[in-house]
């Protein structure tokens, strides 16, 4: 008797290729603005060299090489923060628990990074990636079955085809008219402290979505380096903890 | 350019709807193609597993009978496939359940790679690692997807004359790999596609893995069946 698993294409249906086709389009519109595609999977390294590999160096040969780099080192997240500019991709391979996905993705808000997570088993909650491209079985031996090897192949193979039609590569209008509502609106932006205050002016250094820029922080008291921090018109409003349980 | 001649387009079509029409159209079509790339994936998987059943629970049940005499497991192939080799490596050395055992992927030391690479070439990084490691109750795995890497070939030739029990996964019509006497268990995925070759070897390698899995949790002295 031997234990049989379930093909990893049986789990893509409706939902899940969906998913991989929207994911696969950002993808493509961020790879044509010139992004770099960070890959960071702290539970299964050999995933993510695998989906820089696939980008780098496809397989058909005659499409076009993309940047894309596996972040292995211990601190997921440290090396994150250091590669990664706005524009940039973020992808994750990783189960919803795993404490330095969940602590990149969140972040990534702040770095200006496009977010894309797959995995299985509990799901991320809902806004937890930009994309999440999740198999839906509680089987722990999903990883190795080559059912993730299947889901980054599917997104490279379709991203590739989203290259064909450039005139949909631009970005679509509706992220305009966004940005124009965020500059004039009361809403809070996540950033991230880079350098605390160095005197008593209280200006840090923090970094958004946008770049970078000095903020007043004497509502929050100390800041250091690193802390997460919603802004509003030049200042830092609140603090948000670093940890963060997953809930499912 | 492009975005001239498709707004050029849009005014010369006026009932052609924006863009967001256009990629309303090109996202069902991603979505169509990823099923149907899936429904192939699942199918291969499954034609490949029915295809080497017989030599894929030989093949693990010899797997095992080394692990229990100390055997390791050394995996290797080059590109995406040393990662897959490298996946397959953990699957042995820390699966989720059941027992570990040791093994690792030939590719996954940098210094050990360059090294080699640069000083004896490209085609020697496996063998010589080979030529360090082995002992004649280990297991040397080698994946290519076209089944003709000739760092693969040289590595398994050594390993056969070592005793290692040698095991290939290849593809297309097996290059090299089908026809090389020293490998004792060649498993082919019949297909075209690199990507598609690749996640049936990783069903391949599961399988390996819960054969063995299975050998090595009966008692040693016990009756085996074949």
């Amino acid at each position: 008797m031997t234990i049989t698993v379930q093909p990893g294409g049986s789990f893509v249906g409706a939902d899940l290729s969906a998913d991989l086709a929207a994911a696969a389009l950002d993808l493509a519109r961020k790879f044509h603005d010139g992004a770099t595609l960070w890959v960071i999977s702290p539970q299964w390294e050999p995933h993510a060299h695998h989906v820089a590999v696939e980008f780098v160096h496809p397989v058909i040969m005659g499409k076009r090489a993309l940047p894309s780099v596996a972040l292995v080192e211990p601190d997921p997240v440290a090396q994150a923060r250091v590669a990664s500019q706005p524009g940039d991709l973020l992808l994750a391979v990783a189960s919803a628990d795993e404490p330095a996905v969940i602590d990149a993705m969140r972040r990534a808000q702040a770095w200006g990074v496009l977010t894309l997570w797959i995995g299985s088993g509990p799901r991320p909650p809902a806004g937890a990636a930009n994309h999440i491209l999740w198999i839906d079985s509680d089987d722990p031996m999903v990883p190795a079955t080559g059912t993730f090897v299947l889901l980054y192949h599917l997104l490279w193979e379709l991203t590739h085809v989203c290259f064909e039609h450039p005139g949909l590569l631009k970005a679509p209008a509706d992220e305009c008219t966004e940005e124009v509502c965020v500059t004039c609106s009361d809403e809070g932006r996540l950033a991230e402290v880079v350098l605390e205050p160095a005197d008593a002016t209280g200006q840090a250094l923090v970094r958004t979505a946008k770049g970078e820029e000095w903020v007043d922080v004497t509502m929050l008291g100390d800041v250091k380096p690193n802390d997460l921090v919603l802004i509003h018109a030049g200042a830092a409003i609140t603090r948000l903890t670093s940890q963060l349980e997953v809930t499912s | 350019m492009t975005t001239h001649e498709s707004e050029s387009t849009s005014f010369l079509y006026p009932f052609i709807e924006s863009e967001e029409t256009d990629a309303k159209s090109l996202l069902d079509d991603l979505a169509a193609s990823a099923r149907g790339k899936a429904a192939e994936s699942a199918r291969l998987q499954r034609s490949s597993l029915d295809e080497y059943n017989d030599g894929l629970t030989a093949a693990g049940t010899e797997m095992a009978d080394r692990f229990r005499r100390g055997g390791r497991l050394y995996t290797f192939g080059n590109g995406g496939s040393s990662t897959d080799a490298a996946t397959l490596a953990s699957l042995f050395s820390r699966p989720a359940r059941g027992r570990p055992v040791a093994a690792w992927s030939l590719a996954a030391d940098e210094a050990v790679v360059t090294a080699l690479g640069n000083d004896v070439g490209f085609e020697l990084i496996f063998k010589r690692q080979i030529i360090a490691h082995a002992r004649d109750r280990d297991v040397a795995i080698a994946l290519s997807t076209s089944g003709n890497s000739a760092d693969l070939l040289t590595a398994i030739t050594e390993a056969k004359q070592r005793g290692l029990l040698t095991i290939g996964f290849a593809g297309h019509d097996g290059g090299q790999m089908a026809v090389a006497e020293d490998l004792d268990f060649c498993f082919t995925v019949h297909s075209q596609s690199i990507h598609r070759i690749q996640e049936s070897h990783a069903m391949l390698g599961y399988r390996l893995w819960s054969v063995a899995q299975e050998h090595m949790a009966r008692p040693r002295n016990g009756a085996r069946t074949a």
